[in-house]
């Protein structure tokens, strides 16, 4: 693989792992150590669009987690332009599948959240110069017009939307987004996606994606990098190329297409029934942290 | 008591909108007639009618049922509503009213506006250090268990009978309510829009100004709505205790110099003075919880 070995990656995982303390339950009385992550290495160049996959509990949150700064790497580091993680910054941005958006702010209040502080040159926004920005990403998105909506007149697509405009107006040089689609309706998913390789065009933002969905991973992504089942190890990065994506046919059934679409799916297909295997139930379907006792069980339960 | 004001309401408001479809859509021919000339205007005035109804009863009873229901020695304790409104004229014209009201206001004001404070204070506090709860939590228990008026005698010992001990036990009864739902406002707080703030780069205090607070504002206001209910009902009550001046003085005195219109004429301005406290913090309530209230009882 030539990428990665020129300029300084954007960024750069050296052996990277994570554990997770279990906490003492019913059948297991001491608590137990959990491997989430373990010895993962991987450059992302700037600009790219790689695109993550995995069985559930292979550990995509976490990473995304560990590359968001939200929590810190156990082993190994995580590196951003160089430097180490040390915690949320301005140069990124996260996307989360369930939207996240304040629901006592409206879309452009919304948008303008990441505004509000001082800006990463040390400057404050005024309110005007905040609500022109939140316009001009509203639009950017397709919602101009509903600048003054509140998420619950929203449908799960507009959230959506009003969220990825809200991490893109504090313009961050990456995007995290974890599986942000995924709670959409196919329709709505599709064009989604296309639009958010437009922004991706015109914006030249690095982005990862993580999903469940193989095709939209060898659609979207540059790269598709498949994560191993629990403890989550990277098994394969597959680079995809589609050749030229300027035509309005449908890439989908392209042969080229569906021989990636194949490979991901066969690496995957043996990691989950791996996954299945050793009895790692999905735990947590929302993929937030489950600080709360109550949820972990719960997901277990289900 | 107070929570089923706001159900009422909003299904009074929603109630019309629903009716007039079913006018619209779903009736017999025979009656159709009738609904065009039943104007909506005029189906509301019938609803208020009918909405005012038991009160209209109520009154009706109180004015007649002692004259000519009752026996000579209980139209003493129980004189009809014009007696009683008379009164309440005359406490007016002599200013009296005023004076006790204005009294009962302040205290209640000044000790409901104490706890709202301190207990908003205290309850954030306690809900974003854990260790502060696990610490207090035990003795908070204690004292919200322990009925206010219980504490009352308590209270005119340490603190004499004057203001200060009634503006205390009523900030001591407007307290927990507040202070409960502040702490569970702070702890209900999605804990992705947390995640989602945290990701955007926000400090410790930013968080909570910006995600936590105003997440936790509705629930606060439940519990502020709670207190003003529960002030006012424990200031009465201290005032028919030890007190010079005051709602509950006013109607205690005129009881014991047998001026019985003129304890009704309390008794009314207290019922009123509830009422008017009650609609006053349920709007305010809804003001500030309007992104969470939409969603439940106004999409149709
Ligand atoms: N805070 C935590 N405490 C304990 N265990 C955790 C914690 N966060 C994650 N885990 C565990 O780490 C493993 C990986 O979780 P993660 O959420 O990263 O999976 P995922 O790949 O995102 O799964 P999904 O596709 O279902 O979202 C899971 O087994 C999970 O139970
Ligand atoms: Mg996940």
């Amino acid at each position: 693989m030539t990428r990665g070995t020129g300029p300084t990656p954007k960024i750069s995982l050296r052996n990277v792992g994570k554990q997770f303390t279990v906490r003492p339950s019913k059948d297991q009385p001491e608590g137990t150590t959990l491997t989430a992550l373990e010895g993962i290495t991987l450059d992302v160049a700037a600009g790219e669009f790689i695109t993550l996959v995995g069985p559930s509990g292979s550990g995509k949150t976490t990473l995304l987690d560990l590359l968001a700064g939200l929590t810190g790497p156990d082993t190994g580091q995580v590196l951003v332009d160089g430097k180490e993680v040390t915690g949320p910054g301005r140069d990124r941005a996260v996307v989360f599948q369930q939207y996240a958006l304040f629901p006592w702010r409206t879309a452009a209040a919304n948008v303008a959240f990441g505004l509000e502080g001082p800006g990463s040159d040390g400057r404050r926004l005024g309110r005007k110069e905040r609500a022109d920005k939140a316009r001009h990403y509203l639009e950017l998105v397709g919602l101009s017009g509903f600048e003054d909506r509140y998420p619950h007149e929203l449908s799960g697509g507009m959230k959506q939307r009003v969220a990825i405009a809200r991490s893109l107006a504090y313009e961050p040089d990456v995007l995290l987004m974890d599986e942000p689609f995924a709670a959409l309706d196919a329709q709505t998913r599709e064009q989604l996606q296309e639009e958010l390789l437009r922004i991706w065009r015109s914006t030249g933002k690095t982005i990862i994606f993580i999903t469940h969905g193989i095709d939209e991973a060898v659609y979207l992504g540059q790269r598709v990098a498949v994560l191993s089942s629990r403890p989550g190890r990277l098994k394969q990065i597959v680079d995809i190329d589609l050749g030229e994506r300027s035509g309005d046919g449908d890439i989908r059934s392209d042969a080229v297409f569906v021989e990636h679409r194949h490979k991901v799916w066969s690496l995957l297909h043996d990691e989950v029934r791996k996954a299945q295997e050793a009895g790692h139930a999905k735990i947590r379907p929302d993929g937030s942290a489950p600080d709360e006792a109550p949820q972990l069980s719960q997901g277990r339960a289900a | 008591m107070t929570a089923p004001t706001l159900t009422k309401d909003a299904a009074a408001s929603a109630a019309p909108v629903a009716d007039a479809d079913v006018g619209r859509t779903a009736q017999p021919a025979a009656t159709r007639h009738l609904s065009s000339l039943v104007r909506p205007g005029v189906r509301r005035v019938g609803r208020v009618i009918w909405a005012s109804g038991a009160i209209v009863l109520f009154l009706l009873l109180w004015e007649l049922g002692p004259t000519y229901l009752a026996s000579a020695s209980t139209r003493v304790f129980l004189p009809p509503l014009h007696e009683v409104l008379r009164a309440l004229g005359s406490l007016i014209a002599k200013g009296q009213l005023q004076n006790h009201l204005a009294a009962s206001v302040t205290r209640s004001a000044s000790g409901f506006g104490i706890a709202v404070v301190a207990a908003v204070a205290l309850g954030l506090l306690v809900a974003w250090y854990r260790s502060l709860d696990r610490f207090l939590n035990p003795l908070l228990e204690v004292f919200r268990n322990t009925a206010a008026l219980a504490l009352l005698p308590v209270f005119t010992l340490l603190l004499g009978i004057g203001e200060t001990s009634k503006i205390s036990i009523v900030a001591y009864a407007a307290f927990f309510p507040v202070l409960l739902n502040t702490i569970a406002g702070v702890r209900t707080v999605d804990p992705l829009l947390i995640r989602a703030a945290r990701s955007l780069g926000l400090s410790n205090f930013r968080l909570f100004q910006k995600v936590i607070l105003p997440s936790a504002v509705p629930t606060i206001f439940t519990g502020i709505r709670m207190a003003g209910t529960s002030s006012i009902l424990v200031l009465i009550a201290a005032e028919m205790v030890g007190a010079k001046a005051g709602l509950g003085y006013l109607i205690v005195n005129a009881q014991s110099s047998f001026l019985i219109p003129d304890m009704y004429a309390g008794i009314l301005t207290v019922s009123l003075l509830g009422l008017l406290v009650n609609y006053l913090l349920v709007a305010v309530e809804r003001r500030f919880s309007r992104w969470r209230t939409a969603v439940g009882s106004q999409s149709n």
